[in-house]
């Protein structure tokens, strides 16, 4: 920002926030801005645990401003606007993208003050939230009365309803009930100069182009969601899991892809390359296995659930699977979260990334062994693993990491590394029908490779950027876009 | 600056990237802010024990701004391989604040006030429902805590009935000294130290065997902080609800049913730190019946009272309501008309945003005395 905190203009304008939204909901305090700098992005979290003894600084925000409605949301823009400071909307700051770090300072607009749940409308099936709410609040208000969105994510217990909108997020469960996107009725939005609309009252309509679509997925670059009407689904009687080993990825694949296209509707099929069946599933199940593991998941009425599940275990056992049983299956869904909790997660100083992409099931195995192959043939340091965890009638999502012991203790060095694998993980996924990205959104890290994704389309989004947002204040330097 | 031990050094690597628990964490549910949540303050301690910065204003406030309450550990699902303890780390810190001489001023009030006074409110010792019992040497010992002998005294009345109605011979303490709890969890670990010598010395004066205590920080003091210090205590230390369990198992205590549909506030430092659960939910049963009913979050999950928010943003803490409409609204939402409470601060917290019925342990089963 051009203002610095010893000026009188910055006082102005932090009167000018504390007007809006109150005194207590404006922060300028050095925590504050500490805490604000660092999200789940490798490169936020390295850069201030290599600090010590370096002249290396984060990106800081100069005010901290805490919404209560759209209201308050858009008199904020229209402040940004007036004096063109940028704004980054943050949620649970659990992007992985560093989607939410105010690279070019100014105000961090955190949401979770906006976490109503306005309605619970057990007719139409849906329910009208803030969206600052922490995903798992919603999820326990709706427990109680036998309801669920069934959007089951790892980061349920950090990351708000906005933040998922805002990055396309998926859950365990998406291959039944689909990821956020699907399950968007409508929303109400404040656009970069502040005026608030709502999207139209249901999303299937045939009046012209889905407001919605424009704003999942923007990443905060086009706008702030403030309100979102979810659908939900009464929890169900009975839900069953059945894990198998296969002797091989190829072999898991045609088993998920044969799962899809019989018309099984399973909730939930994971399928584990070799190499992560033998890391990470040992270190969290407990169990050791050569080949690849699959579990897969039905949820419904009782004999429904056990009429799938009888097909799908038939499936596997025509493939020669080695039935693990239904304990183990049920094993993994109690531990699903807990692959994301240190020890069990990734942690510095490893150096490592979520290289989600989805692609058709005709390139999907090839996109796997694309990346695989370039981030072993010229990483070798990197250990790379995956597993395809969603599933889609035409195709398939791959969850690929790599992994590095030791990475350089530069920490210049250290991001030339990291970007230099995802840049070519990433061109090497385009190149065998992938794209860069699959749920965790594109944010700072994958910025750069948007134009080269979208190719001549690119112009269309930058288009639509210009009209929505004329001053570049909403999340420059996020989604392919400058400042 | 203080040395990291090796498990508080292992929770700041753990706790610093993680927001998986922050959904649990009272104070960052008070404030919304990213420096009230777990992460945060294991960021902002790691900025000073391992990247070299000083502790500024704003990072000593995030510290004291935390609640103690064991939310976070409970939420965790490394904790089983971990033992990542944010209390923990945070008392460390706050010793090492106090250490530089960088407590706020807030804090320093307190400390001056327990030291003198033996409460955190500068308040006149005379008010205090201890003030005018008279000490004598007993088997029993009640100690009441600051909450209580302050400003609940209703509940040592509750308790006193009790006592009294099962004809046991018990005493309290002229002028109930503070255990020193309150004074170690803000940082001041050689001054509560002291108050508990001088504590453990009032108790063994009275040659009690059996030491009850209402207050949960009290008895975490009595149970944890006193044997880790070398101070030994003669007498077996109950909290009100364990005694009262024992009353009823005996038969000495009888307790007419009840069909009001009753539920119970766990308590963090009770619950979390000394896995008192059951004890005070048989007691309730022992009158409800099946028409004990559980909250939504309850035993190890169970949603703070703030039973240690002394400060926050660097004054008072002022808003334990918020904390109490979350219990409240849960105990709405299954239909009950009694919530029990094992705290001052928990009664206090709860009642203030409720129109149920809302009673300490020792109140219900009072109530309830045949
Ligand atoms: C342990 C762990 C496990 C994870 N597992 C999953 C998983 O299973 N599935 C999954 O999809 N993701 C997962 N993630 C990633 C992360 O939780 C998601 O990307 C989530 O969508 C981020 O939400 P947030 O509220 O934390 O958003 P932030 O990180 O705060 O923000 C992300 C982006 O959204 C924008 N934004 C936030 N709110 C709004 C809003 N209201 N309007 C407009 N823009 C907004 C921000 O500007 C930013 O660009 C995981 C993360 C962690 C830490
Ligand atoms: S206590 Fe556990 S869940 Fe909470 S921040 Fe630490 S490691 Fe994460
Ligand atoms: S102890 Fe309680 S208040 Fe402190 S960080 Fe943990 S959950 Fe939050």
């Amino acid at each position: 920002m051009k203002f610095t905190q010893n000026s009188y203009m910055f006082d102005m304008i932090l009167f000018e926030l504390q007007d809006i939204a109150g005194k207590e909901h404006v922060s300028t305090r050095t925590s504050d801005k500490e805490v604000y700098s660092i999200d789940y992005f490798w490169i936020s979290e390295m850069w201030h645990d290599r600090q010590a003894g370096r002249d290396i600084i984060r990106p800081m925000a100069d005010f901290i401003v805490h919404p209560a409605n759209a209201e308050e949301v858009s008199k904020v823009l229209k402040v940004a606007n007036n004096y063109k400071i940028p704004v980054t909307t943050w949620g649970g700051g659990s992007g992985s993208q560093g989607g939410a770090l105010p690279v070019f300072g100014g105000i961090i607009l955190d949401t979770k003050r906006m976490d109503k749940i306005y309605k619970i409308d057990e007719k139409s099936m849906t329910v009208e939230v803030g969206t600052g709410i922490i995903h798992q609040t919603l999820e326990w208000e709706l427990e109680q009365k036998g309801l669920s969105t069934m959007h089951d994510p790892a980061s349920s217990r950090c990351a708000t309803v906005g933040g998922f909108i805002a990055h396309r997020g998926t859950g365990v469960l998406s291959t039944k009930y689909g990821k956020i996107e699907d399950m968007i009725v409508n929303m109400e939005v404040v656009l970069p100069t502040g005026e608030i609309i709502n999207t139209l009252p249901v999303p299937k309509t045939a009046c012209g182009p889905d407001l919605n679509q424009i704003f999942i997925g923007s990443e905060g670059t086009l706008g702030v969601v403030t309100k979102v009407t979810l659908t939900i689904h009464r929890l169900p009687e009975s839900r069953k899991f059945r894990a198998f080993i296969f002797k091989d990825l190829s072999t898991g694949l045609r088993v998920g892809q044969r799962l899809i296209s019989e018309n099984l509707q399973p909730s939930v099929i994971r399928l584990y390359s070799e190499n992560e069946t033998k890391e990470v599933i040992k270190k969290v199940l407990g169990i050791e296995k050569t080949g690849a593991y699959l579990v897969y998941g039905f949820d419904g009425k009782q004999e429904m659930v056990d009429l799938q599940m009888k097909y799908a275990k038939a499936i596997a056992d025509e493939e020669e699977g080695e039935d693990l049983g239904t304990d183990l299956g049920a094993e993994w869904w109690k531990n699903r979260y807990k692959f994301f909790f240190p020890p069990y997660m990734f942690h510095l100083p490893q150096c490592f990334g979520t290289l989600d992409t989805v692609a058709t099931f005709s390139n999907i195995e090839n996109v796997y062994n694309a990346m695989k192959d370039v981030v072993e043939t010229k990483y070798p340091m990197a250990r790379f693993i995956g597993h395809f965890s969603h599933w889609f009638p035409w195709g398939a999502m791959l969850y690929a990491r790599f992994i590095i012991e030791t990475p350089p203790e530069d920490p210049h060095e250290a991001l030339f590394l990291h970007n230099s694998i995802w840049n070519d993980a990433l061109r090497a996924a385009m190149k065998a029908g992938g794209v860069l990205n699959e749920h965790h959104g594109i944010g700072l890290k994958l910025s750069r490779l948007t134009p080269e994704l979208y190719g001549d389309a690119w112009k269309i989004v930058k288009k639509l950027k210009g009209a929505l947002d004329p001053n570049s204040i909403m999340n420059p330097g996020k989604l392919g876009f400058g400042v | 600056m203080a040395t990291l031990t090796q498990n508080n050094l292992d929770t700041l690597k753990a706790c610093r990237y993680c927001p998986m628990c922050r959904q649990s964490c009272p104070s960052e549910f008070i404030s919304y802010r990213e420096s009230d949540a777990p992460r945060g303050r294991a960021i902002l301690l790691h900025s000073v024990y391992q990247g070299g910065k000083e502790f500024d204003s704003s990072t000593v406030q995030a510290i004291y701004n935390c609640f103690l309450c064991g939310a976070c550990k409970s939420w965790c699902s490394g904790q089983e391989l971990g033992g990542y303890d944010i209390p923990e780390l945070i008392k460390f810190a706050r010793r090492d604040i106090v250490s530089q001489g960088l407590a706020p001023q807030a804090v320093k009030q307190m400390k001056d006030s327990l030291v003198a006074n033996d409460n955190t409110a500068n308040q006149d010792k005379k008010s205090s429902y201890t003030a005018s019992v008279t000490e004598h040497t007993a088997e029993t010992l009640y100690l009441l805590g600051e909450g209580v002998n302050y400003t609940n005294p209703e509940i040592a009345e509750a308790f006193i009935r009790i006592l009294e109605n099962c004809q046991i011979y018990y005493t309290l303490l002229k002028d109930e000294p503070t255990s020193g709890k309150e004074l170690d969890l803000l940082g001041y670990r050689e001054e509560a130290r002291e108050k508990a010598k001088s504590m453990a010395g009032r108790i063994k004066a009275t040659g009690c065997k059996t030491i009850v205590v209402s207050d949960p920080l009290v008895y975490d003091a009595l149970k944890n902080d006193y044997p880790e210090w070398g101070i030994s205590l003669k007498g077996e230390v109950l909290h009100v609800s364990e005694y009262l369990l024992k009353l009823v198992c005996s038969g000495k205590l009888k307790l007419k049913p009840t069909s009001d549909k009753v539920t119970l506030a766990d308590s963090e430092f009770l619950g979390r730190n000394n896995g008192i659960y059951e004890a005070p939910r048989e007691v309730i049963r022992a009158s409800a019946g099946e028409h004990f009913a559980e909250m939504q979050w309850n035993h190890e999950y169970l949603q703070s009272a703030g039973e240690a928010a002394f400060t926050f943003d660097g004054i008072l803490f002022d808003r334990g309501k918020e904390l109490g409409r979350k219990i409240s609204q849960k105990a709405e939402d299954i239909g009950a008309e009694i919530i029990v409470t094992l705290s001052a601060t928990a009664k206090n917290n709860i009642s203030a945003t409720t129109g149920l019925k809302v009673m300490d342990i020792a109140e219900f089963a009072a109530i309830q005395m045949v």
